[in-house]
Parts: structure tokens; sequence; C-alpha cells
């Protein structure tokens, strides 16, 4: 077992680095909710737009899953395509090596991509298939990185996804290329899909204040790019514990300094992105970012005047997972939300601090129970809106609740100076729109008195 | 045989869908049911996923939430424990185990498991069946048209069989497959009860995934059939099943309890309409109503308008084979030509057409239509028919890119004219837009 796997089942996969943090539940049957470990690999991986994905296996977890997820391309399309082996009895019985060889021949050849990613899943994994040894071999026959994904669903959560995929890029991809000459050395985005576009925004932001940014890890990044990852200056994980393994590893192996930091709200863009120029160890770069910070907290200000006015005083429900619930409350707070609810069930102990940290004393919080819970809460706690993720998104309709859809397959990017104004806005017209009165009222001839004197 | 396969070792951009969700969407269609996948936590969370896009409603599903350990070890423990919460908690009428290739490759005995699950708490007065349902077999309407099947057996199995039934001639059982939207259902629905019957669906989605204000969250089905009127069903005088798919559980009523049946192949298109008519009217004595007479025309009449529209013009579509089946004889009548037909697995009702049809994907899909006008399947055929210039008109499942696809008919005559007309429009848009990008790059 390689030094990453075992920090992984040291720490139980929910990604604190406390050696005493609470083990990730297993998943409850008849109660159990969210994507498995492949889903979670794919989460990961997917963004790296130019590559092939793979999926080793019948075809319900490519036929079901492909394109469903918020992550955007400026370019290449290629990781939109669905590629599966589609095993069928028969290759279940005699074995699917064959298939997936001729399969990454076949995609090697008519797509010519820099690089295919093969994922296992849990009926490849259960007959054995020995994926490493077949895409090795591919490697070493097509001049090709050809890297195997080994996440089956059945090992566990989506989280846990996440680290084995990003597992793949440290034993593959990561030092495996050097940067182009002409290449300014930066920051490495770790754990940033570019849902909804989010990364642009994150990249204008850092550009202006002349911050580079070496690799995307992995929103809308290009194969290329990760292979050099280890030449960045600073790593900074993007509001996904999922990846910080991945972030840690690179400081032992190539003494690159890491952080954690989001996006969401202004005062945490601006943490980030001062932190990025002091571990940059450049002043100049920090009077810049000091500068631009100034400017765009004060413009958004300006701009956030008459939503906050819409907004004070209005009580929010949260229930989203791990990291987002924490930094996502910043952003809400500076909007003059108050957050009355906030779900913690994929949270670890230190996001749960930080939860604490930022909400009173008089926020319930949500540890499972899905959304009968969560509408329980809603409802108790008399708030105005619900945001959580797309699943939840119905189940508030049904009980005509306003609603904002925060997680992976959402339409709208809410990260940086640009993304609060967004939220802001998202918020006001979820919360003024005339559809609430409408639904509530009951038809003419359902209300009580009658019109008319009989 | 018409059936073709292109040659080529993977899948590329999968039209298929797993038979499991096939299995979900059918339980949603009855009242207070909650499918129960045994399988890793994805086989439920990428379905119910899937479902709630297409149909923008919370969708019903759990989980065994099976481990690696688990399956080594005893999957069936997840099983016992998924259903003691499950039942414990939220009280179901219907419970369907749907196995999954997880469960299937490991050997999982779950039938039996069930059955004794069922004697130990003496278990009665609901539904409980198993289904199974390997992904590297047929697609979603396998799957559907399994679960149906299993779920008449179940039924029959609780009621008894033969001599304890009196028959009602004035009942009919529908058995729609799962091509047909909730405004399809619907439909159907309304056609077969003007002529005086009282109609049974089996299972009903046009009553819970059609789009109802319901107050209230529940974490089973909303609407659908009801338990009693499915057991009810079994005194029926006649079964009649929309889709070739549908025949299946149709015979199982048959052979079991002796309901004489009609299968129609589809419901869309004058000629298929027509026949459906005509057999209610036949069979009823009653006069075919007035409106239906109407809507003949109303077709007929909107066929005239848009053939100037297909013209010359070339389909290519991809959809499960009863869809496809259906779409094909609708194009027939608008007198388009058929680029390419393909769909997802081979049925004896595709095997049985006349033109030849291709099992595969959307990949091919793009390179046997290439030139093709109006491209017709779910939405992942987007990004295929923009590269092929055509028009793309979605339809089957997942749609996402619409509102209200799922309360889009084309069933009886309406649903012809509506698709006449959505699809004459696509190609006059396409037109349009050609015209105004020659102009802008002159």
């Amino acid at each position: 077992m390689d030094p990453l796997r075992q920090d992984e089942f040291d720490s139980q996969a929910c990604g604190s680095i406390a050696p005493k943090a609470k083990p990730c539940p297993r998943p409850k049957p008849g109660e159990a909710a969210g994507g498995c470990s492949f889903d979670g690999a794919q989460i990961t991986l997917l963004p790296i737009m130019d590559a092939a994905h793979l999926v080793h296996g019948p075809i319900a977890c490519a036929g079901n899953s492909w394109e469903s997820r918020g992550t955007l391309s400026s370019g290449p399309s290629l990781s939109q395509y669905g590629f599966a082996t589609d095993l069928t009895d028969s290759d279940i019985i005699f074995g699917g090596e064959k298939k997936l060889k001729d399969s990454i021949d076949y995609i090697a050849g008519r797509f010519a991509p820099p690089a295919i990613f093969v994922y296992s899943t849990c009926v490849t994994a259960l007959i054995g298939e020995d994926m490493d040894a077949v895409c090795k071999e591919a490697a070493d026959r097509l001049g090709i990185p050809v890297i195997p994904v080994n996440s089956p669903g059945f090992v566990g959560s989506k989280n846990l996804g996440n680290r084995l995929a990003g597992d793949a890029l440290l034993q593959y991809v990561i030092g495996t290329g050097e940067p182009e000459p002409e290449t300014d050395l930066g920051v490495n985005l770790i754990g940033e899909y570019n849902i909804a576009g989010e990364m642009w925004d994150i990249e204008k932001l850092m550009n202006s204040a002349g911050i580079a940014v070496t690799s995307r890890i992995t929103g809308d990044a290009r194969y290329k790019e990760i292979t050099w990852a280890h030449r960045a200056r600073v790593n900074m994980v993007v509001c996904s514990r999922a990846l910080l393994g991945l972030a840690k590893e690179m400081e032992s192996r190539y003494g690159i300094p890491y952080f954690e930091g989001s996006f969401y709200g202004a005062k945490e863009t601006t943490y980030s992105l001062r932190q990025m120029a002091y571990l940059m160890n450049d002043r100049e770069m920090e009077r810049r970012v000091d500068r631009l910070t100034e400017r765009e907290e004060a413009r958004l200000s300006q701009e956030l005047r008459p939503y906050r006015k819409l907004l004070r005083g209005k009580r929010a429900v949260l229930y989203t997972g791990g990291v987002k619930s924490w930094s996502v409350i910043s952003a809400l707070k500076e909007l003059g939300v108050q957050v009355v609810g906030v779900g913690t069930n994929k949270s670890t102990e230190d996001d749960v601090r930080r939860i604490a940290d930022r909400v009173g004393d008089d926020t319930e919080y949500i540890p499972e129970g899905g959304a009968s819970r969560i509408i329980k809460t809603v409802r108790e706690r008399k708030a105005d809106i619900m945001i959580a993720g797309g699943r939840n998104m119905y189940v508030a309709m049904k009980e005509q609740i306003p609603f904002i859809d925060i997680n992976q397959e959402r339409h709208k990017a809410y990260a940086g100076y640009e993304g609060l104004l967004r939220l802001a806005k998202e918020l006001t017209y979820s919360l003024a729109n005339p559809i609430w009165k409408l639904a509530a009222s009951p038809a003419p001839w359902d209300k009580e008195a009658p019109p008319y004197d009989r | 045989m018409t059936v073709n396969r292109r040659k080529k070792p993977a899948s590329v951009n999968p039209m298929k869908i797993g038979q499991s969700l096939g299995a979900v969407l059918a339980l949603q269609g009855c009242y207070r049911a909650m499918p129960l996948i045994h399988g890793s936590q994805g086989c439920s969370a990428f379905p119910k996923a899937l479902l709630t896009r297409h149909f923008r409603e919370p969708i019903a599903v759990q989980t065994s939430a099976l481990q690696e350990m688990d399956v080594i070890f005893d999957a069936n423990r997840n099983l016992e424990e998924a259903l003691n919460l499950v039942l414990s908690k939220h009280r179901p009428d219907i419970i369907g185990i749907i196995g999954t290739e997880l469960t299937d490759v490991a050997g999982v005995d779950y039938q039996n498991m069930l059955k004794t699950y069922k004697r130990e708490r003496n278990m009665r007065g609901g539904l409980a069946f198993s289904v199974v349902l390997p992904d590297f077999r047929g697609s979603l309407e396998s799957g559907f048209s399994s679960t149906v099947e299993s779920m008449i057996d179940e039924m029959i199995q609780q009621v008894g069989h033969r001599g304890q039934r009196s028959v009602n001639t004035r009942q009919i059982t529908l058995l729609p497959g799962s091509f047909l939207t909730p405004a399809d259902v619907m439909e159907l629905k309304e056609i077969i009860s003007s002529f005086g019957f009282e109609v049974i669906v089996l299972p009903d989605i046009s009553t819970s995934l059609s789009g109802h204000l319901l107050t209230g969250f529940s974490p089973l089905t909303r609407g659908g059939v009801p338990l009693d009127s499915m057991l009810q069903s079994l005194q029926s005088g006649l079964t009649i099943a929309v889709g070739g798919s549908m025949e299946r559980p149709a015979r199982r009523l048959h052979n079991a309890i002796g309901t004489p049946y009609k299968v129609f192949e589809g419901a869309m298109g004058l000629k298929a309409t027509d026949e459906l008519l005509h057999f209610l009217h036949q069979i009823s004595g009653e006069p075919v109503p007035l409106r239906y007479c109407w809507q003949r025309e109303n077709l007929l009449d909107s066929m005239l308008d848009a053939h100037f529209q297909f013209a010359g013009m070339s389909v290519v579509a991809a959809l499960e084979p009863d869809h496809l089946h259906s779409v094909s004889g609708w194009l027939e009548e608008l007198g388009v030509e058929q680029r390419a037909l393909i769909t997802s697995f081979e049925t004896p009702l595709i095997a049985g057409m006349e033109r030849e049809v291709w099992v595969g994907d959307l990949d091919d899909a793009e390179v046997l239509g290439k030139g093709a006008d109006l491209w017709i399947s779910n939405s992942h055929g987007i990004a295929g028919a923009q590269r092929t210039g055509a028009a793309f008109m979605p339809a089957g499942f997942p749609v996402w890119n619409e509102l209200g696809a799922y309360m889009s008919v084309s069933a009886g005559y309406r649903g012809a004219m509506e698709w006449s007309n959505k699809a004459g429009n696509l190609l006059m848009q396409r037109e349009a837009g050609s015209r105004e990008s020659s102009v802008r790059h002159r």
C-alpha cells in the first residue's frame, strides 16, 4: 500500500487530518442517499476535458450517469462523450479484458486523446479483472497514458471516490510532464470543477492580481497541464476536502505549500487571494492583491446594496455536503441572510467547528435523515428559503418552499465577487417570485364563503 | 431479419439505460410504493437523479447500499435491514426489490430471502415482490415490462387463480409501455373511457409523474394506481397492452386467470389511432365520440399543412425499441425518408420490422444518420445532432433540455398532430437559421 492509501484508511476517508476524526459512517440500507465511489471518481476526473473517459462495466454505470454533471468546458469536449465497454453476460463469464483492450485501442485510434482514463465498476472489480495490467500494456503499446481508476461503487461513498481519483492523479499523472518554457508558474487550484463556469470567474480574478494558474485540478483542465502540477509554487485546496490528501502528498513529495480556501463570499475570496500571494512570498503581488480586493469589495458592496435591503433578516436552511456548508454560510451572512439550519451529514469535525464559528447558537444542525428532516427544520425554524442540492429541489417545490440549487448540477456560478452578486440576485428572484402566492391560494370555487348571498 | 450492428468494441455515447431504472419508473406509477434497489449506492443514486431531471418531480427509491464486504459476506443482511427500516418507517403498500448486475454476478439469492422474510413476519395486505434485472441485458423498456410482469404475478398469487373471480366486462386493464409519457397515458385513459369503460392502468404514471401539487412531501410515491384498484383489475374483462414489450405481462394475466388481451404495438399516428378507436368501437358497440372524429380531421389537415415542410426531408431516430417502432410508423405517414433507425437492444417487434434497424448507440446515429435533416432521440443526442447539422427533436428518456417534455402527447390523433407540428416547426426554424447565416456570411 502506498502512503496516500494508508493515510486514507487511517483517517477513515472522511478527509480529516485529526487522527481521532469520526469515521465515514456506513451508509444505512433503506435510508441511504447520494452517489457511490465510482460517481465520486468521475466527478473529480471528468473535468479533464480533452481526455477520454472509459467505463469498464455493464452499461448502466455509464449509461445512467454520463452528461449529468454541470462542469463546463471552454474548448475540447471529448470528456463529454460517454464511453463504456458495455459488458454482456458472456463477457462476464469469460472475462472482459479483451474487450477492454479493444475498446482502448479503438478510442485511441479514432479520437487520438492525450490520455485515457479507465474506470472500474462493481462488476469488473468483483470478477477480478486485472485492469491495471491491461492499462499498462495498452499505454506501452499506444504511447499515451492509459490510467486505471480503481474506484468501484461498492468501496464506499462519493467522497472516497474523489480521493481515489486524486490517488490516480498522483500515481500516474502529476510529475510526468514539464511546463512549456513560456508558462508562468503560480497556483494549482485543487478540487475546483468549474461547475457552471465558476473556474472562469476565479481565474479572471487571479489574473487581474497577476497570479498565474499552473494547473486546474480539474475544472476545465487539459491533460497536459496536470502533468506539470508539481512545478507550481502554491496549492490551494478549493472547497473540497476530498482532495486534501493530494495537496498533503504534494507538499511532502515536491515541497509545495498548500492552504484550504474558498471563493464563496467576498471575505473568503479576499482571504484566499491574500493567502496565495503570501505563500508565493511576493511583496509586490501582495500589494496588487490588496488593491484589487479593496476595489472589488467596494464595487461589490455598492452593487449589493439594493439586494441586501431585501434580503436582510431572511432565514435560510442550508443542506449541502462537507465544506460548502461553512463557506456558503459566510456568503449568506454577508448578504444578511440568517442560517437557521445547516446539514452536517458529510462534514468532518473540522467542518463542524468552522460552521460553529460562523453561525450562532440558534442554528439547528441536521446530521442526517434526508428530505423529511430538512423540511421539518424549514417549518419549525420558519425559514424563508432552502439551499440544497438538485436532489432535494423538487421536494422543496412540492412543499412550496423557495429553493436555490448549490450542488454540482446547478447552472449558476456563485464563486468570487461576481458570484456573490449572482447569489444575491438569485435569492431575491426566488423569494420574490409571484408563484409562491399563486400556488398557496385556492381556486375561486374552493374558497369557503360564497361570493353572493343565497 | 433486418437487425444490424456496427462492429466496434466499445459503446460510444450510449443510449441504453439500465434495466433497473425501468423498474423504478414502473413503480412510480403505483400509489404508496417503494422501489428498493439491491446494489451499491450508485445503483439507486443515478436512476434517482436521472428520473428527477426528466420528470422534474421527486422520485421514490431506496437502496440496500451494498459495500464490498457486504457483497462478499452476506448481501441479504443489508436487504433485510433496508426492508425493516422501510417497512417500519414508511409503511409502503408496495415494495419492489430490484436486483442489479452486482447481486446477479455475486449470485445473491434475494428471491428466496424475500419469501422467507414474508413468511417469518407474516406479511399480508401489501405487495412485496422481487425482480431480477441485471444491466448487461435489455434496457429501460425490458426493465419496465419485467417489473409489471412480476407485479402481476404477485397480485395473482395474493388473490388466487381462475374460478374465484367475477368478470366485469365493462372494465379494462390498460398496460401502457414505458415509452408513453404521463400525458400519453392520460390520453389513452380518456380515449378508452370515452367508450363507456372503466379503466385501470397498471402502472399509472399519469397521476403520479404528471406534475401535481399534492401538498407535502413523502419518501413514498404520491399518486399512481392504488393497491385496491390494482387487485380489482384482476376482474377486468379485457387487457389492452400498448407497446410490444407489454405483451408478456398481458399474456401472463391471460394464462393465469384467463383475461383476454389485445396488443397495440403503438398508439401514434393516423393508422395506429384508427385501429385503436375502431377496436374500441367494435367491442363497446358505442359510436366513436365526436371529439375524436374532429381530431382526426384536425390531424389530417395539419399533416396537409405540414407536408411542404417534410418534402424531401430525412430523419434519423434513436429510441427504445417500442418507441422506435411507433415513431417509424408515424414517419412513414409523413412521407419523410428514414435515413437511419437505431435502437438499444433487439426485441421481437424490432426483428419483425420491415425496415432496417440498427442496434447501437448515439455514435452510430451520428455515423449512419449523416446528412439527415431531423434527429429524434433523448437529450444525450443534442451534441451529435449539432455535429451532423440536423434539427434536434428531444424524445424518449431522458429529456432535460425542454420544459414539460413529460407532458407532451404522442398518443391518439392529438398526439400525432402535436408531433407533426413540432417536427415541422423545427425544420422550419432550421431552414430560417441556415438562410440567416448565409446572408450574414456573404
